[in-house]
């Protein structure tokens, strides 16, 4: 993710090089797309994520500050726009488990592929603020500090937040008969 | 499982190559000590493998295109919207050159963006009119229809990514015609009443239902992001029966 192209692209786009801004979709698109297909599970909903994203990072163009890297400004409008999502629909309600740990061991008899199976199910049992923090980590392969960056958090919440995500994400699967 | 808090961070740490080389030595001898740690650093490992590996998921072939447009029709100080631009410079400009100003108006309302930002409402009635395609596009395929409730001609033709279909029809009783193609690939973008007028139709994803009685000539424009041999089934449907099926094949685009 060259901070340097993206900044040349960005001013391209403010001075109304269509062209640019498609650069930047077609570099973007996927990513955005799978980061709002793991937070909501949804095809459907991720592709209008998608949009809102791409209409928004359009429309304020002129807000970027190249300062930062142009990646942590449009992920963090697609977590934003993700989380709006949930909220619409209230799925984060419905479908959270609270943050106690359940004991259990995934160790035992679990594939690969089983567990990729059970891990979009399991994540979506998990709190938003976790998810969050896992997407950008797994998904998207940011550092601490990028995701950081991205969210606006310390590297120590994100720490905090991750491990602990981690830790609600494996009790989902073991709750889900993942064991 | 009871581990101490700082070798859960130890092994998370670790996990994510984010560990000093003092904390890997910690955590070294912590895991050829306690077998409790080591089980949890291997399910974590597993975990978080099974997730870096996850196969990415790919985003439809239609939503690059309809971003593209939807921030065209956003940016006021765009000289040319993308959706008018690419239409009237695609390769279609040569038989559409004499198109009536309502058709511009129509396209633009029925562009696909509109179609797709809406979820695929019902766009009946929504219509406009337009001169002749033009002779210089030969149709690719075609079938006749030679039927007591309804006759004529259904053709498809190819301009780069644009596809047309165009009816011309007679009709003693009212008909819906299905048209129905891959909704991932090829997507509504006009349609234009040619000769007459009175015609509805309707889009949703993979689909258009246009609705005819009497003798009637109109086109249906689709997009084909592929631009690959596309293949349309129809089937027309008379008081809720369908009385005839048939299939038009496009070819590529050169």
């Amino acid at each position: 993710m060259s901070k340097t192209d993206d900044s040349d692209l960005v001013e391209r786009c403010m001075n109304g090089d269509r062209q640019a801004f498609e650069l930047l979709l077609i570099k973007y698109e996927k990513p955005v797309f799978n980061a709002a297909f793991r937070m909501l599970h949804s095809s459907e909903d991720a592709r209008d994520v998608t949009q809102t994203v791409f209409l928004k990072v359009y429309e304020n163009l002129d807000k970027y500050d190249p300062a930062y890297r142009f990646f942590s400004w449009i992920y963090r409008i697609a977590m934003n726009e993700s989380i709006n999502c949930l909220s619409k629909q209230h799925r984060a309600e419905s479908s959270e488990v609270e943050p106690e740990s359940v004991e259990g061991s995934l160790e035992q008899a679990i594939s690969g592929d089983q567990l990729r199976a059970g891990l979009q199910l399991a994540l979506m049992r998990i709190k938003p603020e976790y998810r969050v923090v896992i997407v950008l980590k797994h998904f998207l392969d940011c550092s601490y500090i990028e995701i950081g960056e991205i969210l606006e958090i310390s590297e120590k919440t994100v720490k905090s937040r991750l491990y602990t995500g981690r830790q609600l994400l494996k009790d989902a699967l073991t709750q889900s008969g993942m064991n | 499982m009871t581990i101490a808090q700082h070798i859960v961070y130890l092994i998370n740490a670790d996990i994510d190559g984010e560990i000093s080389i003092v904390e890997k030595r910690e955590l070294e001898a912590i895991l050829a000590s306690d077998g409790e740690a080591l089980a949890f650093h291997s399910e974590l490992f597993k975990l978080c493998e099974a997730m870096d590996s996850a196969e990415a998921v790919t985003p439809p072939t239609y939503l690059k295109h309809t971003i593209l447009e939807m921030t065209a029709a956003k940016r006021p100080r765009s000289k040319s919207p993308v959706s008018r631009h690419r239409f009237f410079s695609a390769p279609a400009i040569r038989f559409a050159g004499a198109f009536a100003a309502g058709v511009v108006l129509a396209l633009g309302f029925l562009s696909s963006d509109m179609v797709f930002r809406n979820s695929f409402d019902d766009i009946t009635g929504l219509v406009g009119t337009m001169t002749d395609r033009g002779a210089d596009l030969a149709a690719k395929n075609s079938i006749y229809l030679n039927r007591s409730d309804i006759n004529g001609s259904v053709s498809i033709y190819r301009s780069g990514q644009m596809l047309i279909v165009e009816f011309d029809l007679s009709s003693q009783v009212p008909i819906d015609i299905v048209a129905v193609f891959p909704g991932e690939d090829v997507w509504f973008n006009g349609f234009a009443q040619l000769e007459s007028s009175g015609t509805s139709v309707a889009a949703e994803r993979g689909r258009v239902t246009v609705h005819t009685e009497g003798k009637r000539r109109y086109a249906v424009y689709l997009h084909d992001a592929a631009s690959t041999e596309t293949t349309i089934d129809l089937r027309f449907i008379a008081a809720g029966n369908v009385i005839h099926e048939a299939q038009l094949v496009s070819d590529e685009s050169i």
